[in-house]
Parts: structure tokens; sequence; C-alpha cells
């Protein structure tokens, strides 16, 4: 187990270098710009040459990769080259908005998908229509659509809740859950939808294995049957499921933040990048990199403790 | 609260229980209570820095002046007002100026204000180089007469050097913060507000509240002054209508939906829109060298209707980039070119263009309507317009340094010498070809010697550049401020939005 | 804005198109409402400078959000641009750009799956990793970079998406071809002569091809919606008229105009829709999948008539035995079992077979697969497929019914109280009835703890004595093993043991031995028999092999296409049988066969043979 998961954050590693790396070439080009960009169109042409070097914008690509990875290796991923804020401050105060998110809405997802895919499998009639309809309409309407018709209803025209975030520091919980509730709906109806769909063909699959039909002979009742045993095997293709979804989500909730002015990682990466503030573009890729790292680990530990087979090899 | 991943997970977890009590309060701040003791903004700017070295014209004043006071205090009018300086005065050639101080002034850290700190604060914004270090360009030495007196001496007569000193240049941090680094997250200034870093998130709301013992109570009107950056205009809009912010700068389109939901405008015009005629010399486009193609060009609009279409007539239409304010307008101006497209292929012709010709130029998202517009005018008259899709992060930059010919653009209709340095002199950001001639030349000099006159010199830099069609001005778009009924506020005069003091509760 | 590959696609893999998939495609309502939507899309993007009376960027400035009329049917956007000519030549360059999206990850894709699939290795490993490093980018952010740094271009940043996207088509072709690659027509492709790149284009490629297809439909349709959340967000190019740089346009004007952002939303709604619809309708058509519609009322089928003759079994029945026949353990009389088909008619698997088995008597039922004799032992189980029905006879057990006369199903109610109790089951596969995620240990004490309500301390050592009892020589090693662990012999005993742990009255085995090496299988049948003996249960032993039957039956009852063609005292069938059927079969068994129990010597127990057994599975639990 150990010798598992030491394997998988080596390999972890490994993928952070590279894609650092490969984050840092791409902005290696358009940084043509940025100090201009920093000091402001009425800044002269002297200090903007002034501020280049300041920067090290001047010196070539490996040169700052490997002076940026050596600060980054001790922790230090430096500050924003427009407002100065460090870029571990920038992320941790915007990661709690995004994570609450995604992190939500996921929960709400695997749940409502659980029981509404099973059902689907079990009951199939209309509710398996309805999960299957609803699967190709949540497919076929993105999400940030799904924002703006959200918006438009229940915020502008019903007031049931505020439009844009009222998220600081000081809000109390009824800020969080006004502000987080309809993004997070924005997120989970096409997941939900999807999820439940492939939940609905991992249980049929499963329900047709030939050792349900065995644990019936030997009278285990039908609900321990479905949820102990049915479920417990269909579990980990809908992790499988789940985790996209989640990698999915993380790009998703860029354009959910954007509509309701949440100041979450989605609004940092795009501000960041349109700016070139490398420092900080780079602190937004490393956190999605390692959440993403994170939660594959996560799924395979769950997988392997779902299937002992798994396990061993 | 702390943000724990367990409480926040709870905490969503009963949001659909929660909701129904949620929303029955409505959403922030600002919106409870009778008389606002609260102020909440939208700003679409996002707060860089607080280094005041760093300051910005524009959008972002309002968060330097709730922390720091400038040593001249500008109306929302435009004229000029005592602030930490009682008195100013120049001398006979308007090279030194003397400042009256205020002396019972102290910063937030506890620091007094005197004439070694205004002094410190003026050398410090000459040596940063912030953004608008061209502010202090005619800076030559600040001298301290006495605790409170300094005498400020110019390389050269600067007509907008006051103008600056309620600007950038003129606001005054504690002479201990200034030059740190925790300056630029914990501002320390004298004032009306103390910024409440607890509060605040970077990025997205600026927290200031009210500061005890100001010396100037008519400046403190709210207990409590949010500013909420919200970059998109739709959720601007959206925040304004559902009362999660009391004012905030819209568009006419948008300004329709406010108006509809009880909001208030405030109109002004600050910009004038059109294109930049860089290349006058021909050097990518030899066309836009000869007068009489930019002439044509400017003949070649209907500014009218293109007002009437894509801004629903908020603005007033001009043929010149002088404002009504500036003391360099002149009415006559804006009869120099009406739409004349005949007249327009006449002078193509004249100038050895009878077939038009191809211009390009830059293009990013903001701009996309105007220039398929620009493109369909220009092409009635034989003249191609290509647009190259560009980021818009680049624009700026990728226009000072010369690459397009020419570049659809909004400009800042400032006091003259803050127009002419920004888009007129060889050394303007905005003239990236460098284009002079020796009649402008002196006309620029005429103005920047001209004392008192100044202004009424820039009338005929005005009429020189009008003639000469060195730029396409279309219109000055109205600044569509909004509020909603709960407070009262006064646009400020060549400022995208109003300063902070022109806030007040409703009465 | 998922980026997510059902999961099912995968297991799509080996699939080979068969005849006519475009057919049946066309044929499901929602594949063909698909393929006219795409359809449409496609004559729209294709005909686009006939279909539409302006260029996309044309600006009527002195008409601007106007409604539509005789000149801009759809009307005009905020800068006089005509929004249908816009609609068209946006789904022009939207269909385009997810095409060169879905083409740039299968060009990179597909050959590195075949390469990484056929020849394994280094290449292998280094395009897993690259295939992790990938599926680890966030898409979106990873555009907003690549925007950054070459500039807002519709087509670049669909080439960069399609790089992100060329995982799956790699995963889907590594695996087919892995699983294709030792397949016997691919080596005797080898051993033909024909090059490795010729295999790999005519076996190989035609098993990918249509999980590739499927693929396609929803990469298209993940490309659509990134690229207009990308252009919603501005971050586009503002200047190429697509369908998600008219939805920006559409959300500035929400208040002035909201029809504006009806079209492109009804646009992208519809492509995206159709492309996840076309993919199931292709997956549909590849699995075969035919669905039983549920009969109509009313309407003059066999189904119809079913229905008016026979209902849902109710929790009591009032119907009694015929007396008389009480005392036998099981009694099927007329049985048939059909299953509605979708023209309306059943189709009978089961057709009027009666015979009965009393206590301490072993019934065979002997015949080919497809006779129905497993149908037949799953009624008694009342574990019949969901959609099976009983259209005939009845079943009782110890004097009552489980199937009366007038029902279609089996009552789960009634048996659920026999099943596991009295009636127990041994099935065919040993390793493919123990569920692999819980020990065996597990699986043997849930049983009696829900069925004899004992408690988990005694069931457990109740079921150490069983393992002992089936002859396994490390009961506890075995208990705490996962059936993965053992061997398949040694699964077959614990099954078996599972099958008498709450001491049934009827064990109803279903080729007990089929699936076994054929050492094991006299051992297994061994201890059937002892068991038997032992406990003095009634057994059904469904099987296709007389040996079987002779070894270990009473009586045996003979199957042929559902019907019962012969029954009888087994020496008595065996010495002289009377059905020609019965007869061809006893023939083809005999030819050059000797019978198994002759592999086991004479006055060997069930536990010395097991121990033979049990020796290969020490190794593996040792291990």
């Amino acid at each position: 187990m150990v010798s598992f998961i030491l394997k998988r954050i080596v390999s972890g590693i490994s993928v952070l270098v590279a894609i650092s790396f490969f984050t840092y070439c791409l902005l290696y080009f358009s940084s043509t710009n940025i100090a201009r960009n920093i000091l402001g169109e009425f800044a002269s042409q002297e200090q903007v040459a002034a501020k280049e070097v300041e920067l090290g914008l001047d010196r070539p690509l490996l040169v700052r990769f490997f002076e940026w990875a050596g600060q980054a290796v001790q922790g230090n991923f430096g500050a924003s080259w427009f407002n100065s804020e460090p870029v571990i401050g920038a992320i941790t105060t915007r990661l709690p908005i995004t994570l609450t998110l995604v992190v939500v809405a996921m929960l709400c997802i695997t749940i409502v998908a659980t029981l509404l895919g099973m059902a689907a499998a079990i009951k199939r009639g209309w509710i398996d229509r309805l999960v299957q309809g609803a699967a190709v309409l949540g497919d076929a309407i993105p999400d940030f659509v799904l924002g703006i018709v959200l918006v438009a209803v229940f915020a502008i025209n019903l007031h049931f809740f505020p439009a844009t975030s009222s998220i600081s520091p000081d809000a109390g919980m009824n800020a969080w859950v006004a502000s987080m509730t309809l993004p997070v709906i924005a997120l989970l109806i096409n997941g939900v939808a999807s999820v439940a769909q492939q939940v609905r063909s991992a249980v049929i699959k499963q329900m047709e294995r030939d050792y349900v039909r065995t644990l019936r002979s030997r009278g285990i009742p039908e609900w321990e049957i479905l949820f102990k045993h049915v479920l417990r095997s269909a579990a980990p293709a809908a992790l499988t499921v789940l985790s996209l979804k989640f990698v999915g989500m993380l790009g998703g909730v860029v354009i959910i933040e954007q509509i309701f002015a949440l100041p979450g990682m989605g609004a940092l990466a795009v501000q960041s990048t349109s700016m070139g503030d490398i420092p900080l573009v780079m602190g937004v890729v490393l956190y999605t990199v390692v959440i993403v790292i994170i939660v594959n680990l996560l799924v395979d530990l769950i997988n392997g403790w779902l299937n002992p087979k798994v396990r061993v090899s | 609260m702390k943000f724990g991943p367990k409480s926040t997970v709870v905490a969503v977890l009963t949001a659909a229980a929660l909701a129904l009590t949620a929303c029955g309060g409505g959403g922030g701040g600002g919106n409870n209570g009778a008389a606002a003791t609260t102020l909440t903004l939208g700003s679409v700017n996002d707060m860089k820095t607080f280094d005041p070295t760093d300051a910005h014209i524009g959008h972002t004043m309002p968060f330097y002046q709730a922390v720091y006071d400038s040593l001249i205090r500008r109306a929302p009018g435009g004229e000029l007002e005592p602030m930490l300086a009682t008195e100013w005065t120049y001398n006979e050639d308007h090279t030194v100026l003397t400042l009256k101080l205020r002396t019972d002034v102290t910063f937030s850290d506890g620091t007094k204000f005197d004439a070694t700190a205004a002094k410190a604060n003026l050398d410090r914004f000459k040596e940063a180089k912030g953004q608008d270090a061209y502010q202090a360009a005619s800076l030559k030495s600040v001298d301290v007469i006495d605790p409170a007196t300094i005498t400020i001496t110019l390389n050269a007569p600067d007509p907008a050097f006051t103008y600056y000193l309620t600007q950038a240049l003129g606001f005054v941090a504690s002479p201990k913060a200034i030059g740190t680094e925790g300056i630029k997250t914990d501002p320390d200034g004298s004032g009306p507000y103390v910024y409440d870093k607890a509060s605040s998130v970077k990025g997205s709301q600026y927290v200031f509240t009210k500061r005890e013992g100001y010396w100037d109570k008519d400046l403190q009107k709210f207990d409590k002054i949010t500013i909420k950056y919200l970059v998109d205009l739709t959720a601007r809009t959206n925040a304004l209508v559902s009362g999660q912010v009391d004012a905030a700068l819209l568009d006419p389109k948008s300004g329709k939906q406010a108006e509809g939901s009880g909001m208030v405008a405030h109109k002004s015009q600050v910009d004038w829109h059109g294109i930049l005629l860089f290349d006058r010399d021909g050097a990518i486009t030899p066309a836009l060298g000869d007068v009489k193609v930019r002439q044509a060009i400017n003949y070649a609009f209907d500014r009218k209707t293109i007002l009437e279409q894509q801004y629903l007539n908020e603005g007033t239409v001009t043929e010149q980039v002088f404002g009504p304010e500036s003391g360099a307008y002149v009415p006559e101006l804006d009869n120099t070119y009406p739409y004349d497209p005949a007249k327009a292929k006449a002078l193509l012709a004249e100038a050895g263009y009878p077939d038009g010709f191809t211009l390009k130029i830059p293009t990013v998202a903001a701009f996309d309507g105007v220039n398929a517009v620009y493109k369909q005018q220009l092409a009635d008259v034989g003249i191609k317009l290509e647009t190259e899709t560009i980021p818009p992060a680049n624009l700026v930059s990728d226009m000072a340094a010369g690459k397009y010919s020419a570049a659809t653009f909004q400009l800042y209709q400032g006091e003259p010498w803050v127009a002419i340095n920004q888009m007129v002199s060889t050394s303007a950001l905005y003239n990236p070809f460098k284009s002079e001639t020796p009649d402008l030349t002196a006309l620029i000099q005429a103005v920047q010697n001209g004392g008192d006159k100044s202004a009424d010199e820039a009338k005929k830099v005005n009429e020189y550049l009008t003639k000469n069609a060195w730029f396409l001005p279309l219109f000055r778009l109205n600044q569509m401020y909004f509020s909603n009924k709960k407070i009262d506020v006064q646009p400020q005069l060549q400022q995208a939005v109003p300063s902070i003091y022109n806030y007040a509760p409703a009465k | 804005m998922s980026m997510i590959q059902p999961d099912d696609l995968v297991g799509q893999t080996g699939t080979v198109v068969r005849s006519h998939p475009v057919k049946k495609i066309l044929k499901n309502p929602m594949g063909l409402a698909s393929v006219v939507v795409l359809l449409f899309m496609v004559v729209l993007a294709v005909l686009a400078n006939v279909l539409a009376p302006f260029d996309p960027n044309f600006a009527d400035i002195g008409k601007t959000l106007s409604p539509g009329d005789a000149v801009n049917i759809l009307g005009t956007d905020s800068v006089g641009r005509d929004v249908w000519s816009r609609l068209v030549f946006g789904a022009r360059t939207t269909l385009l750009s997810a095409l060169l999206c879905a083409g740039v990850a299968i060009a990179i894709g597909l050959p590195s799956g075949l390469i990484a699939g056929y020849y394994g290795g280094k290449f292998d490993g280094v395009s897993n990793w690259l295939v992790n490093v990938l599926m680890s980018l966030p898409g979106i952010i990873v555009l907003l970079t690549v925007r950054a740094a070459v500039g807002p271009s519709v087509w670049i940043s669909m080439v960069a998406f399609g790089i992100l996207m060329a995982p799956g088509y790699f995963r889907l072709t590594r695996t087919a071809v892995q699983s294709v690659r030792n397949e016997l027509y691919v080596d005797a492709a080898r051993v033909a002569g024909l090059s490795d790149a010729t295999i790999l284009s005519r076996h190989i490629f035609s098993v990918v091809r249509a999980p590739i297809i499927i693929q396609t439909a929803v990469i298209c349709g993940v490309a659509i919606a990134i690229q207009s959340g990308l252009e919603f967000l501005g971050l586009g190019d503002p200047s190429v008229a697509t369908w998600g740089v008219m939805l920006n346009e559409g959300f500035k004007n929400i208040y002035l105009s909201p029809v504006l952002l009806v079209w492109p939303v009804l646009a992208i709604g519809l492509t995206i829709g159709a492309l996840v619809l076309l993919g199931n309708a292709i997956r549909d058509a590849l699995e075969d999948a035919e669905k039983i519609k549920a009969p109509k009322r009313g309407s003059n089928t066999a189904q119809a008539e079913l229905a008016t003759t026979r209902h849902r079994p109710e929790r009591t029945i009032s119907a009694t035995v015929e007396s008389g026949t009480e005392h036998h353990l099981v009694k099927v009389s007329h049985l048939g079992v059909g299953y509605p088909q979708a023209d309306g008619s059943i189709k009978k698997v089961v057709d009027d077979v009666s015979f009965h088995v009393d206590r301490g008597e072993v019934l065979g039922i002997v015949g080919e697969s497809g006779s129905g004799k497993s149908q037949t032992a799953f009624s008694i189980l009342g574990l019949l497929p969901d959609n099976a029905r009983i259209v005939a006879g009845s079943i009782q057990f110890d004097g009552k019914f489980t199937v009366a006369p007038t029902e279609d199903r089996v009552s789960q109610a009634r048996l659920s109280e026999f099943r596991g109790k009295r009636i127990s089951y041994i099935p065919q596969e040993p390793m493919s009835n123990l569920d692999p995620a819980f020990t065996i240990g597990y699986q043997l004490v849930t049983p009696m703890v829900r069925v004899l309500k004992i408690s988990k301390a005694e069931a457990r050592q109740r079921a150490l004595k069983l393992l002992d009892d089936v002859g396994i020589r490390f009961p506890q090693k075995t208990f705490d093993a996962y059936p993965h662990e053992v061997s398949g012999g040694m699964a077959q005993r614990v099954l078996i043991a599972g099958a008498i742990s709450c001491e049934p009255d009827l064990i109803i085995a279903d080729e007990p031995t089929t699936a076994l090496d054929v050492t094991v299988q006299a051992d297994v049948l061994d201890l059937i028999r002892d068991l038997q003996k032992r406990l003095g249960v009634g057994v059904i032993l469904v099987t296709h092999n007389f040996g079987v039957v002779a070894d270990l039956c009473d009586r045996v009852a003979v199957m042929q296409n559902g019907r019962l063609v012969e029954d009888g005292d087994v020496r008595e069938v065996l010495r002289n049988p009377k059905d020609p059927y019965t007869q061809k079969l006893l023939g083809s068994m005999l030819e050059g066969k000797e019978p198994m129990t002759m592999l086991v010597s004479a006055g060997m127990t069930a536990a010395e043979a097991a121990v033979r057994d049990d020796e290969s599975d020490e190794k593996e639990l040792a291990q």
C-alpha cells in the first residue's frame, strides 16, 4: 500500500514538473507586453525597459524557469506582478470558494446521481426514461447557459438569491448559502444527469452478474444485495466518471464564477492569464494539477478498497 | 468566520434549507436601514496596490481617496479646492509653486502631517516612476520653507501641475510607510476612511471604515464604504439591480435595464471615441500620409446614426478631440466634417486613391461591434478596413509600439495640457510615429508657456489637429453612472467614476 | 463543460461493426432525429454562402436590434448584422472547429494508441505517462494560457483542445488493440506473413472504428461547448462569426433583445444534443439492444391474451394444491415460460413441463443448451429474469403454490420464505457466482445471519465447520480469503457449503461441474452425493451430461426445445431410452468417452479427494 502511494506520488511529481515547464514555455511566448501592462499607458519606454530587467523578462527561458522552480521547490511562489499579492495568499483566499462550489456540487451529484441511476436501473419505466432524457438534455445544455438562465429567473426576476456573490471574510453562513446556491445548481445539473446515466448502466451491468442471482438464492434481502453488493461493484465505474467530472468541473467553474462574480480561482485564472501575470498563472496551474493528482490518487485508493482484486495487484 | 473544509461543506449542504431565509433579507451591505450609513460601490477596475506612487487616474481613484488625502481637492465641476494645502500660488513665470499646508492633520499610524511629509511624498513619487509618473515629469525639486510651507520648483511651466496635485501626484502617505513593501497592501494615509484589511478580499472587495478624529467631518458621510470589483458588465448590472451595490458604472444598453428597475442615471462625458490615425507620415499605410485621405475618412462617417444605433443616443457627436469643459473646445469645429460620402470619395480620388486602399487595425472583443460598423462606413467610400484580433492586454502596447497605422480607441478628455501629452506631443504614448510639424510644435510651446492663457492657446492646437484630421473623433459618450435612490451622487468632471467625496446618503 | 468520456465507451471495445448499423440508427427515432438535426446543421454550414443573404460581418448601421422582417428574417444584432447570416456562417465555423478539434485528437490519439497497444514496451510507457499529464490538465485553464500566449484564434484553441482530448482516443484504441492483438485471427494473419502495418490497418482498425465514431460525436459536442464557453467569456476571436460569439453578443443585450440569446442557445443545444443522441444511437445499434415494449392493452396478441388469463401474483393465494400431491417436495405442472417480443408475440422457452421431486430424491434434468432446463430450474427458484413470464402451469413447493395456476410471475414474496432456507442453489460457474468484493467468510456468514437469525459469531463457527465439511483443508484461511484468491474447484466447494448452510430441503444444482477441471469435477460430484446422502435432501441436478446423471440421480427427465421428451427411473432410461432424442443424446455422450466416475478410485471419500484439490490451492494461498 505504502509503496503504491509512494509510486503514485513520484509519478504525480513528474507530471507536475512536466506541466510546470510546459506552462512556463507557453507563458514565455506571451510575456512580451507584460512590463507595459504593469506600468500602464503613461509609462515611458525607459520605465518599461527597467521593469523588464527587474522582472527578469530579458533573460533566457531556461534561466527564468529554473529560477522560478528553485524558489517554488522551497515553497516560495512569489507574488503577483500586478498587485504584489503573494501567490499563496491569492490562492488561499480564493480556494475555499471554488472548492466549496466544486465539492458541494460533486457531493450532490454523487448522492443524487447514485439514487437516480439506481432507481432507473431497477425500476426502469418512467424514471429510466426521465434519467435518459435528462442525461441528453444535461449534455446538450452547457452549464454556463444554465447559469445565465438561473440568474435571469431567480436573481433578477424573482429576487430569491443575490445575482452576484456577497461573500466576504466577515459574511456569515447566510451569505455563503445565498451566494453559492445558484452556482452550485448550475454546476450540478448536467453532472447529475450524465453521472446518473453512468451509474444506471453500471448497475444494470452488475445486476446481470451471476453472483447477484446466487445471493438472491441464498435469501439475502433485495435491498442488501443492491446497496451492499451491486453498488459496491458498480462504484469503480461511477468513481472514474466522477473523477473525470471533477476535473472537468474545475474548468467549468471558471465560467460559472464569472457569471456570478464569485471571487474564486476561476476569476483568478482568467485575470492572471489575460494579463500574463506569470507567477500567479503558475500558481493557479500548479494548484489545479495538484488537486487533480490528489483526486486521482484518492479514486485509486477507494477503488482498491472497493475491489480487493485491484488492491493486490 | 473561518472556512474549514468541513464548515463550508456543511454550509452549502444546508443551502436548500437556509436559502429561503437567506434571500428574504436581501443580499449584501448598503441595502438595509432607512438612512444609508454604508455605501457599496461596484468598480470596473481592480485595485492593484495602495502605494500612492502607483495610483492611476480614472476608475481606481475612489480607493485612494478613501485612505489618502490629496494636497489639492478637485470639486465635481473641476474647480480646485483646498485639502491638505490651504492655498497655492505660482511665481511670475509659472515655474515655482508655493503651497501652504494644514498643520492639524495626522496619519493613521499617528505620525503628524507637515511640510517634510509632503516633500517626502513628492520626492518619492518622482523617484518611484509609478504608473502616472508623467505627472512628476516637470517636477524639479521640493523645498521645505517652514513646517507649513513648501515650494515646488518646475523644470518648465506645466499648466496641468495643480491638476496633478489632485490626482496621483497629490496623494500623501505617512512618511514612515512610503517606499515600504507594506504600503502596497496596507495603506497609511490621512484620509477620511481606513482600510479594513480583515474584512477585505483582494481582487474581490475592499472595505473602508470611518476614521475617528478626521479633520473634515464633511467628507465622512458614511460609516463604512465597500468597493466591490465587478469586471463583468452584466454582473455589475445584476448587482446594482438586485441591490447588492448602491452605484456602478454601466453602459447605455444595460442602463436601460437599470432605469427600468428604478435606478438613477448620472451622466457625464469623459472619453471621446473614434479612430486614432497614427501613421500621419505614411510609414505603414502611405495613404494616411495624405491629409486629404484623413479628411476623407472624417467625411465618411455618419456620426449621428452610429450614436443613435450603437449607443442609444447616449452621447454627443463631435469632430474634435478636446472636451467642452477643457477650455480648448471650439464649438464651430464640430461642423468641419459633415457626413458626406461623395465628398470623401472625391477627396480620395484627388489624393490619388480613387479605388480606395486597405487599412489594417487591431481589434479586441470590446471593439468588435463598432469595428463592424466602421468597416461598413469605410467600405461605402471604398476603403477596406481589415481587423486583426489581438489579446486585449496587448492593445495599448501594440499601439504604442507603432505596429498599426490606426486603431479604434477611446481616450480620456482631460485638461488640454494632459491631452496634448497623451496623444499629440512627440513624447505622447498615442503618437507612436512621433508625428510632428513645425507649426504644431510652435502651437504646443505656446500652450506650455501660456500661463493663465494656456487654454486659449490650446484652442489653436485643437483647430490645427481637427483641420489636419489627425484623428477621427466621432462622439463623446455618456458615462452611464447609476445609483439607487438610497444615495445621492454627483459625477466628477473628466473622471471615469465619481470621487469618493461625491457620494452622500439620500435626503 | 464536461470532458467526460462515458465509461461504457471503453467497454465498447472489441465490437465489430455488424451488418447495416446505419439502418438500425435510422430506425431508432432518437437516432433519426439526431441525424436530421446534424444534417440540417451541415447543410447550413456547407451552403452558408447561398443561404446567407449577407456577409456575416456586414453591418447595417441604421438597423440595429431590429426584429425579424422580410430582409433580415431573424432580425439584426446590436450593430445591425443579420442574425440569420451569422447563424449560418456560425454553423460553418463552429462545426469546422469542432471537427478540427476531433481531427487533431484522432490524428494524435489513434496512431499512438495503435502503436502503444500493438507493440507495448517503452513507447507504451512514455505515452501513458503523457496521457496522465494531459488528463491532469483542466481544459479551460490550459486554453486560457494558450490564448494568452498565441492570441485569441478559434482554430488555435481548437487545436490545443484537440491535443487535450487525444488521450480519449489513445486509451480507446490502446485497449481495443491490446484485446485484439493476441486473438487468433491476428495471429493467423501474422503467420500468413502480413506485415504489421497491414494487420493494423485491416484487422485492428475495423475493431476500433465504431467506438471512435461514438467518441468523436462526444468530443465534437464537448468542443462546441468549450469553444462557446470561451467566446461567451469574451475570450474568443470576435471578428469570426461563431455561435459562441453570438451568445456573448446576446448576453450583452439580454435586457434589450433577449431573442438574440435564443438562436445561438438553440443552435448549440440542438447540435450538442444531436451529437450525444447520435453517439447513443450508434452504441445501441452496435449492441443490438432490442427493447421489449410493454404489451398494449386490448391489442389482439399473444401478450394481450396472456394478460387476460394470467396476472401478477398476490401475496397470499386462496388456491390450494391438488390433494394427494402435498407430499411432493416440488411439483411442477404443465409449466410454460416465455419472453415477450417486440412484435407482441411471446417466445416460449419452456412448454408444458411437468415433474416432481420427493425428499431425499435426486432428479436429473438433462438436455442440450437451449433446451429450457435452466429456465425450468430458475422458475422453481424464482430467479427468472425480470421480463420472463410464466405463461402456463403451476409450481408447488411442499404443498404450497409458489406459482399458482393463474399467475404470470413467480411470487417473490412467497418464495423469499423458502429461498435460502428451504430451497438452495449451486450455480454453474463458481468464480462469477461469488462477489469479488467480499471475503468468502462474509458471503457464507451473512445468509445464515439473515435466514437462520443466528448471531454472527455462531454463523462464523458454522461456516468454518461447513468449509471443513465440504472438504476444505484450511477452513480459516479460506474463510478469510477473497474469491480471486482461491481456485475454481475450491470456489465451487464454497458455493456448495453456502447452498447447504441453511439446511435446505431442496438443492438445485445448475451444471455444478461444467466449469471445472476434469479432475476436480469428480470430486465435486462425490461431494454432492455424500452430502445428499448425509442430509437426506432432495436435489434437482441440471446437466447436459448423462455421465453425471448416471452417477448421481435416482430419476431423470430429458428436455429438448423447452419440452419434456422423456422421464423415468435413471436406470430404466439409460438402459432403455424410448425417445429418439434421448437415444441420440446418450449415443453421442458414450462415444469414446469414459464415465467421469472412473477417474476416482472406488472407496475414496470426498474428503480424501478434496485433499488433491487443496494442494494446488495451498500454494496460491501461501503466496
